[in-house]
């Protein structure tokens, strides 16, 4: 049986000094799904990265990428081999033209594909003879995807994939996404946009000050997750924690309640406190996420 | 194509520096009839030419090109941020600074032979000749003492990520050594490299005609090589430790 996780790691740690760039992550990525990587700046997302790929060392803990682990150097190295990775800041050398470029990361790979290179080439319209240092962003995002997906990588990561890009070019980005999953690829991509992140990824998780807060699926948030906004006559009671609910927060007379699950549950009790009124609303991912990450 | 990649970084450094050489060997060539009517005894055309070329400025301009031609490595592509795709290709971090010393140790013998094209196809049209067989012999000790200096190079390379720091140390390094073994006691105790290189007070060097003569030195040259290779492995070693 094949292993359901493309990514596990347990307690991965960095430590920059007294700093905790990641702590204690313990995540799991699906294989064949799209899974969302969110957190502020600075949340630890580019460091826990670098650690799967083997670019930066864990200060403790570990983990495995498609079965590897990436502590060992000799297990990194094979597992890039099937994984495809764009960098925050989609860098590539300057000094070669993107015929250069395409043949040079060629010859690493025996998987390589000439047809699906051939295809996007012309899809995305590179110039072959242009040098790289004369491409535009989203010129050398559409390069860096081009030379990761040329190779049928099991494992695509992305970091920050549309910093920096226009509209139109985003959404040529996510839809090659979606069409790389649907050939069997799983992803898992960092992002700060939330909204590309709801609409193409199965899976989300989210990283706040070097932990991981949240990880779900974005059915069961759809399904599940809930925001009750209570109102009082009279001061609201102190103490509203119970089952089900995430999070609390109030404001005078007004009470926000994130639920979780058994919202039908957590209705029958709060609607006991005797409130005014009662209003039930789906969460969006992006409440979700100023939730999460305004609270910590 | 770890190779190419590292030629191609490098290649402009290279050119420069060959080109670097070859001009002052040439006007070395060029004005030595200037130049020696300046001396009240007058040398002799290969005196002449080991004093200009083989055994002060040139010489030391090619050391400070070794150390230049040693600069750049990971630390660098992270400055410029192409270090994520490189350490993404599914190669070690050793066979990556294999690549750039293997690529720079077949540059450093270019660049020693550039003398060696330059001093006897130049010499006939100024009604003077300069034996192949002696140049060839000093761009061996030459490749063998760039060698070392690139390796220091690359070390600091690996050690320092600013701009200017890697070559700021480097040459820091070559000037506090040139200083330490002319300092009298220190010398027994020290090789010399830049005598090595030269010949300059060596056995296997005629003064009377400033010629090598005899074997040349295989066991300090041997020494001086594994000395590079250390250095090298040393920045093999940070390498992989290092976080990008």
């Amino acid at each position: 049986m094949t292993c359901p996780y493309v990514i596990e790691t347990h307690d991965l740690s960095k430590r920059y000094g007294r700093v905790d760039a990641v702590k204690d992550l313990s995540l799991t990525v699906r294989a064949e799904q799209i899974t969302g990587y969110l957190g502020r700046n600075g949340a630890g997302k580019t460091t826990s990265i670098k650690m799967l790929l083997g670019m930066t060392h864990p200060t403790a803990g570990g983990g495995t990428v498609l079965g590897r682990d990436i502590t060992s150097l000799a297990e990194s190295c094979e597992m890039r081999r099937r994984v495809a990775y764009v960098a925050e800041d989609k860098q590539l050398y300057a000094y070669l033209t993107v015929e250069e470029m395409v043949r040079f990361t060629r010859s690493f790979y025996s998987d390589w594909r000439p047809e699906v290179e051939r295809r996007l080439l012309r899809q995305y319209e590179l110039p072959l003879q242009r040098r790289v240092s004369a491409l535009s962003k989203g010129m050398r995002t559409k390069l860096a995807l081009l030379l990761g997906l040329a190779r049928r990588p099991e494992l695509l990561i992305l970091d920050e994939p549309s910093e920096g890009l226009d509209p139109v070019a985003i959404e040529e980005l996510l839809q090659t996404l979606v069409a790389a999953a649907g050939e069997g690829a799983s992803i898992f991509f960092s992002s700060h946009q939330i909204a590309e992140v709801e609409r193409i990824a199965d899976r989300v998780c989210i990283l706040d000050r070097g932990e991981l807060v949240i990880d779900l699926p974005l059915d069961r948030l759809r399904e599940n997750y809930r925001r009750i906004t209570l109102g009082f006559a009279a001061q609201p009671p102190n103490d509203l924690r119970m089952s089900g609910v995430d999070r609390i927060r109030t404001s005078g007379r007004q009470v926000v309640l994130l639920a979780s699950r058994d919202v039908e549950t957590v209705l029958e009790r709060v609607r006991g406190l005797q409130p005014v009124s009662v209003d039930v609303e789906p969460v969006s991912l992006r409440e979700l996420f100023l939730e999460t990450v305004q609270e910590g | 194509m770890l190779w190419y990649k590292a030629w191609r970084e490098s290649r402009g450094r290279f050119v420069l520096s060959s080109l670097t050489i070859a001009v002052l060997c040439a006007v070395t060539v060029a004005f030595e009839k200037d130049a020696a009517g300046a001396y009240e005894q007058p040398p002799t055309y290969d005196a002449f030419i080991w004093q200009s070329v083989y055994k002060s400025g040139i010489r030391e301009l090619f050391l400070l090109l070794a150390i230049l031609l040693g600069l750049g490595g990971l630390l660098r592509e992270r400055a410029h941020g192409t270090a994520g795709f490189t350490l993404a290709l599914p190669v070690s971090r050793r066979r990556l600074l294999a690549a750039r010393a293997g690529v720079g140790a077949l540059e450093i013998a270019g660049l020693s032979l550039v003398p060696a094209l330059v001093l006897p196809t130049l010499s006939p049209m100024f009604h003077e000749s300069y034996p192949v067989s002696q140049a060839l012999q000093f761009s061996l000790l030459w490749t063998v003492g760039g060698a070392l200096f690139f390796a220091v190079g690359l070390l600091a390379s690996t050690l320092f990520g600013g701009e200017y720091t890697a070559g700021i140390c480097s040459v820091a390094v070559l000037l506090a050594y040139s200083l330490m073994v002319d300092v009298p006691g220190v010398e027994a105790y020290i090789g010399d490299v830049h005598d090595v290189m030269s010949g300059s007070g060596m056995p296997y060097f005629q003064p009377a005609m400033s010629r090598l003569a005899g074997p040349l030195p295989w066991w300090s040259l041997a020494a001086i090589l594994l000395i590079a290779f250390v250095l090298t492995a040393i920045a093999a070693q940070l390498t992989k430790r290092h976080d990008f």
